[in-house]
């Protein structure tokens, strides 16, 4: 290969070729075969590609040529294989083979080693995990012709955080393997100048970590620098002896070639020995600057955890802080990767947050809709909320992100209670309550219960963000606390159900404890009270969690066992309250809410309908549904005949919520709930109410854990359609779900022992079923199939779960009656047996 | 002397510290404490299970009065304290035989 051709035949292409290759030939033999020399060798390579696609066909897509690996690096030296990348924008077709088949074969002519590959642009998509060399290769990726916005959009492609880390592990594996081939160590006799450790591939590993993980993170100091560049400039000037010696791709500096090596590179000495020991000592030094400067970079270089962010052994950074500049709002995303990972932020993230946070308006943090979500995940109690809270505060991110909290900021309320200042007060409640995702007591365990059950706890967590924000003031702060977090409930656009519920939380955050500590909460009228201001179980669980930590987080000493017990039983009263009594206090003229509910009826529904729908319903009805969905409801109950039923499906991000409106018949509950489980729709939450007219709503909420509703486009109409035909009687529940349950078998839930509790005493016209089993697919149907089968009408029901739990109330009655003793029991006794049956054990 | 140890409900602590406040009884123990007299607990239901709360929390007041308002004392606790239900609590009288006072370790007359 070496063997020149005669010139005078030469085509203008070899030509070229050949003044490049004898002008590094010329400076290797000089000893100048380093970095300048290799560097302008690649630029030759590059003009003679750059005119062979001048002089190939037209394609048909654009075409990009592409240089790779060491040829990408501008590394070439006078044997080094010369790796391209022929991309092309499209499926290939004849004209661009044509067009491709012109660059490569005059190539292969002309007898260079030419390394080639041809990809077509989607081939980028998806990124190659198990071809580890390639990606790394296409680190160095530069364009040498055709269509540079083809080649930038594969660097897009490619320029990943998450095709980063994965390259970063192959980088790993990949200098293990080969350092292992040479047993670990640079002091080779015989060194291979490529490939041992110390050699050039570990240099380009080194470029390649700084790359990807933010050069500047590796903390290589200026002198650093220098001493690597020499060595890469000391290696590439061997290797360049060493090929036009060998006349191959030979990189091995074996002892024959180290004195010819010596020689040409000009070392002194009157021995060759001399002259050798001193190429070798060079060799050696340099080869130990690399090695060293990789394993540094190996055991500091951070990894790539998330888009524009890394993680070092300080915690989660930003990898390019000019991005992170120009995009405030993915800043929370550094918190949320930190929490993920269990880590902390960087202390440089945060000096840097610190100093730029002043230019951000608290607008700019929530521009979208996806970006309040992100911060509502973020606020998910889990461990380390408080303290990558307290990180953004101490930087002055969440003082500007909320500019209402920044007003308790170290702010001093005097009294003979509180021991901290009102932020610290704050982010404290937040300690306590991640706490409870493992409590330290058997006591707190069973708040602990609570949290768990509990859907969107994100809200609670801003509740208790903003509860004291009006202590800025010292009138009264809940009330001041409420109108600051309005403005902040604006700003973000939170949907109108959630800002009730923290608006609800805040002004009466105090509500609870005045109730557990003060009064008689012995006077069921003190519970009935609460039961009332709650509404709703979900209501009275946040608050109870939100007094247990807020009361904790006023000092060490204040959430005494005594007053967890006081709050405790309060709760339970409560809930009872809610749960059990319900079904006795129905809707009449004045109720609360009725008015505004009236008020602000849209055009299309009458104050009649209204009111005629609502009739006889519980008044808890008003509290369990916003306006909107009880307007809906109300439309749903229009021109209601025997066997109609109306329906609506909606989804709410992983849940849907299905909305029957229909005639009550035996069965009717028991059919629905069957429906949902044959369709292996998990549900979470519930409610069935009927009303004096025999008119049945029920609200299910529930996961489709198949995706069933989400993989097939016609899965809706088909659902409904056999919602109709159950409804009608037209289609059997029960052997639907049977070859669905058979196919559930094997991923039961783990069994806890089940509970089964009647109660005729506790409401004035219903008798109370309590089930607390294990969530199986089709409880409810079977249940409440148990229930009609034993004569009784199910009139209310109230569902959920709890972790892996369903707990489950229903209201029944037997001829329009609560049950008589002797059915009671009899009615229990089969529940239990039904629960404990082979049918719902493991 | 004599020692006043009353267990009333806890919602009733600052009605009885007000009350003994206005005898001019201003030194008093408060403890937050658990048990049962007659009232022996009860069983509550949560979510379909039993279970017996059979401590109830209560408060202690202790006070230390002259004998000769002893008398006033207790009414105007059971006065503040009562309900009327199950559950009220108890009022105890012990006779106190010395006194002294930690600082100086002076004995207090009696």
């Amino acid at each position: 290969m070496d063997v020149l051709p005669d010139r005078s035949e030469q085509t203008p292409l070899a030509a070229m070729l050949d003044a490049a290759r004898r002008e590094l030939t010329d400076q290797s033999t000089r000893g100048q075969g380093g970095r300048a020399a290799v560097e302008r060798y690649a630029g030759r390579i590059d003009a003679l590609l750059q005119r062979l696609y001048a002089d190939a066909p037209r394609p048909a897509h654009a075409v990009a040529v592409v240089a790779l690996g060491g040829y990408g690096r501008r590394h070439l030296c006078l044997h080094s294989d010369v790796d391209i990348l022929l991309l092309v924008d499209g499926t290939i077709e004849a004209d661009d083979e044509r067009c491709l088949t012109g660059v490569l074969n005059p190539l292969w002519d002309l007898g260079l080693a030419v390394g080639h590959q041809v990809r077509e642009i989607d081939d980028f998509v998806r990124l190659e995990p198990d071809n580890p060399e390639f990606l790394l290769a296409l680190v160095d990726a530069r364009p040498v012709a055709g269509d540079r916005a083809l080649f930038d959009r594969v660097t897009t492609l490619f320029r990943r955080w998450d095709t980063h880390a994965h390259l970063l592990d192959a980088l790993q594996q990949l200098a293990d393997e080969r350092h292992a081939q040479f047993n670990d160590t640079f002091y080779q006799l015989e060194p291979d100048v490529k490939d041992a450790p110390g050699g050039l591939r570990d240099l380009t590993a080194l470029r390649t970590i700084g790359r990807i993980t933010g050069p500047g993170l590796l903390g290589q100091a200026a002198v650093d620098r220098a001493r690597l560049d020499e060595a890469e400039d000391f290696l590439l000037r061997v290797r360049s002896v060493l090929h036009h010696e060998a006349k191959r791709n030979q990189n091995v500096l074996s002892h024959e070639l180290q004195e010819t090596a010596a020689q040409t590179l000009g070392y002194a000495g009157s021995q060759p020995q001399q002259r050798v020991e001193r190429l070798m000592g060079d060799y050696f030094r340099h080869a130990r600057v690399v090695a060293r400067a990789l394993e540094r970079a190996r055991k500091t270089a951070p990894t790539p955890v998330g888009p524009n962010l890394v993680r070092s052994r300080d915690g989660i950074g930003f990898l390019d802080v000019q991005e992170a500049a120009s995009r405030p709002e993915t800043w929370i995303d550094l918190f949320q990767t930190a929490l993920d990972l269990g880590a902390p932020a960087t202390d440089e993230a945060l000096t840097w947050i610190g100093q730029h946070v002043t230019n951000v308006a608290a607008e700019e943090f929530f521009p979208s809709a996806v970006r309040r979500d992100a911060l509502l995940a973020c606020l998910r109690p889990k461990p380390g909320l408080y303290a990558r809270l307290s990180e953004m505060h101490d930087c002055g991110l969440l003082g500007r992100m909320f500019p209402e909290f920044q007003a308790i900021s170290s702010r001093v309320v005097r009294d003979f209670y509180h021991k901290y200042t009102v932020d610290e007060h704050t982010l404290l409640t937040i300690r306590n309550l991640e706490r409870l995702a493992s409590p330290p007591t058997p006591s707190q365990a069973r708040f602990a219960s609570l949290l768990v059950d509990l859907p969107a706890p994100e809200l609670l967590v801003l509740s208790l963000l903003y509860h004291d924000v009006g202590k800025w003031r010292d009138d009264d702060h809940a009330v001041e606390s409420v109108r600051m977090a309005q403005r902040m409930l604006e700003r973000i656009d939170l949907p109108r159900e959630s800002r009730d519920t923290i608006e609800f939380l805040i002004r009466n955050h105090l509500r609870m404890s005045i109730v557990a500590f003060r009064r008689d909460t012995e006077d069921p009228e003190v519970v009935k009270q609460l039961a009332a201001l709650a509404g709703t179980e979900e209501r009275l669980k946040m608050l109870c969690l939100l007094t247990l930590v807020d009361v904790s987080a006023v000092s060490p000493d204040t959430m005494t066992p005594w007053r967890e017990e006081l709050l405790w039983q309060l709760y339970i009263d409560t809930y009872n309250a809610l749960t059990l009594g319900y079904g006795d206090d129905l809707i009449e003229q004045n109720v609360p809410g009725l008015a505004g509910l009236l008020a602000n009826r849209p055009a299309d529904v009458s104050d009649a309908e209204i009111s005629h729908f609502l009739a006889g319903l519980p008044k808890r009805y008003l509290q369990l549904f916003s306006e909107d969905a009880i307007y809906r409801h109300v439309r749903l109950s229009r021109d209601m005949h025997p066997d109609e039923v109306h329906v609506s499906l909606d989804r709410r991000d992983s849940v849907w919520e299905l909305t029957v409106v229909t005639l009550d018949k035996a069965f009717l509950f028991s059919n629905l709930c069957g429906l949902l489980s044959s369709y292996g729709m998990d549900i979470l939450r519930g409610h069935a109410l009927t009303n004096p007219n025999g008119l049945v709503l029920d609200v299910f909420q529930f996961t489709d854990q198949d995706r069933f509703f989400e993989l097939n486009p016609d899965a809706r109409g088909l659902f409904l359609h056999e919602l109709e035909d159950v409804v009608r009687g037209r289609s059997d529940v029960s052997a639907r779900l049977r070859a669905r349950e058979r196919g559930a078998l094997a991923r039961r839930v783990p069994r806890s022992a089940p509970t089964v509790h009647a109660d005729s005493h506790s409401s004035a016209r219903y008798t109370i079923v309590d089930i607390i089993a294990g969530n199986t697919l089709g409880l409810l149907h079977r249940v409440s199939r148990l229930m009609s089968s034993h004569g009784c009408e199910v009139d209310l029901v109230l569902i959920s779960t709890e972790g892996q739990k369903a707990i489950d109330v229903f209201h029944i009655t037997k001829g329009g009656a609560k049950l008589a003793e002797e059915a009671q029991q009899a009615l229990t006794a089969d529940l239990q047996r039904l629960l404990e049956g082979p049918d719902e054990a493991d | 002397m004599k020692l006043i140890k009353s267990i009333i409900r806890p919602n009733k602590v600052d009605e009885v510290k007000d009350a003994l406040t206005k005898l001019n009884i201003s030194g008093m123990t408060v403890t937050e404490v658990r048990g049962h007299g007659r009232q022996k607990g009860h069983t509550a239901i949560y979510r379909g299970k039993e279970y017996n709360v059979s401590l109830l929390p209560k408060m202690e007041i202790e006070v230390v009065v002259p004998d000769e308002i002893v008398d006033e004392a207790i009414k105007a606790i059971i006065q503040a304290a009562r309900t009327g239900e199950i559950g009220d609590g108890r009022v105890f009288v012990i006779p106190v035989s010395q006194s002294y006072k930690i600082r100086t370790g002076e004995q207090e007359a009696l």
